[in-house]
């Protein structure tokens, strides 16, 4: 399956799970190609996100956001996501980072909701239709349930996956990422994008890297750099001057428009955008080179 | 004891760092750029460093690494370096957020754009949630820290946009509107613990549960934390000072622990 035969798989109006953290290994080339694709009306779940949900924003994709965080880490507030926000377009349906996972976890272990005490007291209880209190039938305590998600997409990028689906990640990565898994098993329709697709004989050798087996997945997309400008674990490091230009952009909405034409837009799929970028800034960026 | 000259940031480090006890867990989270860092990271980082130093066995909980060697912190924050800093573990984020739910946290290092006199905490908006004259980043896990840490070290700049009389949302829980408010809800965190901001360092009185200042950092008037404070704050008589650093506190931090600048100036490359 192509990237944009895999993207036309989400329809406008879906829930839509992001995978990543901060600025780490967001699925960008999906997200490249939704904006090229032009859906509207998603709705995004995550439980720390960033320029991978302002982005979406910015190009008018977004109806509402569910998540715990949406910054630009070092750079500041997200501002696509900032006004939007200010401007009453956009619905935020407010987590903790451990509500944003228990979401998912919930729907992953086959639950409807999943227990926590984390949000009782604070406004989050009134911000998010998603938190109803229940009290322990053993000890009488006082809970918050987190209502189980059930996206229609999960959206992530991983390093591996052999032609069958079944995703791999490398064993020196952040610990962060270990949601991506997670909102995986929640979602009914799991889109990944993989930095190289390997033999059967690889992923048969190192079985113990496979974080998701083939029955959660629906596609797998080698898309290499497909996390870009964000981190990709040990293998490349974020683009502070990608990052830089984006932020810059998105201090105004039309500035904003420009930066999706010349880096989205312009380019028809993930290689132009990788020749936009240039060789030479992927390749600066790169830790580790693989051969397999 | 000896005195030396010292940054306010290193004052504040050193005051924090008198609290933090034996056996003690704390968590420290992320941290965006310049200042919010400083407060957010590099105090915290400062000061538990300067404990173990003291011969004090505190562990440091960042995100999912425990433990990173911090005199071995890298210049610069690339993610690639960041994820090559050494640690005794790394643990997937869903368990080291656990750790606060189970109860294990002493301290929760937080900070955030507004905080009222009951220690609430707000980093999702001024003004209404729907409709938000500034939108920020959001609860993130300070809503965690404030439920479930045995108590939360609030570090902040001290100014009267941060300290105001109801914070517009809260995102962390303090002592809600006071007594008996915050015990409702049989959370497992006693709730906030110290504020040590660029002026003093305040507490919170058991019976009203309202923040009051403990002691004034040397040269700070009464005067100048009422001006830089949106409520009435008590005050003990008479008003004892913030124990200054000493001239081994200082010469550790600037050329052992923080030789680069990298936690309490932001120096990031």
């Amino acid at each position: 399956m192509t990237l944009r035969e895999a993207v036309a798989l989400i329809k406008d109006g879906d829930s839509v799970a992001v995978g990543g953290h901060t600025l780490r290994r967001h699925p960008m080339a999906i997200i490249h190609e939704i904006i090229r694709q032009g859906r509207r009306n998603l709705k995004l779940l995550g439980w720390n996100s960033g320029i991978d949900m302002d982005m979406l924003i910015g190009a008018g994709c977004v109806a509402s956001v569910e998540t715990s965080y949406i910054g630009i880490s070092a750079f500041g507030l997200a501002l696509n996501f900032r006004r939007a926000a200010e401007g009453g377009r956009l619905k935020v349906i407010e987590h903790s980072e451990t509500t944003g996972i228990d979401m998912f976890r919930a729907t992953a272990m086959g639950m409807s909701f999943f227990p926590t005490k984390t949000p009782l007291g604070s406004d989050l209880m009134q911000a998010n239709e998603h938190l109803a209190e229940v009290t322990c039938p053993f000890t009488g305590e006082r809970y918050a349930a987190v209502k189980a998600a059930r996206p229609d997409v999960a959206i992530l990028h991983a390093h591996t996956a052999d032609q069958y689906g079944n995703v791999q990640l490398d064993l020196q990565r952040w610990h962060d990422n270990s949601v991506d898994a997670i909102l995986a098993k929640a979602a009914r329709t799991v889109l990944v994008t993989v930095e190289q697709i390997v033999s059967d004989e690889e992923v048969l050798r190192n079985a113990h890297l496979t974080v998701l087996p083939r029955k959660f997945v629906t596609a797998v997309i080698e898309a290499p750099y497909g996390a870009h400008p964000t981190a990709c674990d040990s293998r490349y490091d974020y683009d502070l001057e990608e990052v830089g230009k984006y932020y810059e952009a998105s201090k105004s909405g039309d500035a904003f428009k420009g930066y999706l034409e010349e880096r989205v837009l312009a380019p028809a799929d993930h290689w132009a955008y990788l020749d936009a970028v240039g060789l030479e800034r992927l390749m600066a960026l790169t830790r580790q080179r693989v051969v397999r | 004891m000896t005195t030396a000259a010292y940054t306010v940031e290193e004052l504040m480090a050193c005051a924090v760092s008198r609290e933090l006890r034996e056996g003690e867990l704390g968590f420290i989270g992320l941290g965006t750029g310049g200042r919010a860092f400083v407060m957010a990271v590099g105090i915290p980082t400062v000061a538990i460093r300067l404990a173990q130093l003291r011969g004090v066995d505190f562990i440091a909980q960042y995100g999912v690494k425990l433990e990173p060697l911090i005199e071995e912190a890298p210049a610069c924050f690339t993610d690639a370096d960041l994820l090559d800093w050494r640690c005794r573990a790394m643990i997937p984020v869903e368990d080291a957020l656990d750790m606060f739910r189970r109860g294990m946290m002493d301290w929760g290092f937080v900070s955030g754009a507004q905080i009222d006199p009951y220690g609430n905490l707000n980093s999702v908006c001024i003004g209404e949630q729907k409709h938000p004259k500034v939108r920020l980043v959001g609860p993130i896990a300070q809503t965690d820290h404030c439920a479930h840490a045995r108590h939360t070290m609030i570090i902040l700049p001290h100014d009267r946009r941060a300290f105001v009389e109801r914070v517009d949302f809260i995102s962390g829980l303090g002592f809600g509107d006071g007594p008996g408010y915050r015990e409702r809800f049989q959370h497992r965190g006693g709730g906030p613990g110290k504020v040590v901001t660029t002026l003093a360092v305040l507490g919170f009185n058991e019976k009203t549960r309202r923040m009051q200042v403990e002691s004034l950092h040397p040269g700070v008037t009464r005067g100048e934390v009422e001006t830089n404070t949106g409520f009435a704050l008590a005050f003990p008589d008479p008003i004892p000072t913030t124990i200054p650093p000493t001239a081994e506190e200082i010469q550790l931090i600037r050329t052992r622990i923080d030789s680069k600048g990298l936690f309490l100036q932001a120096k990031v490359c």
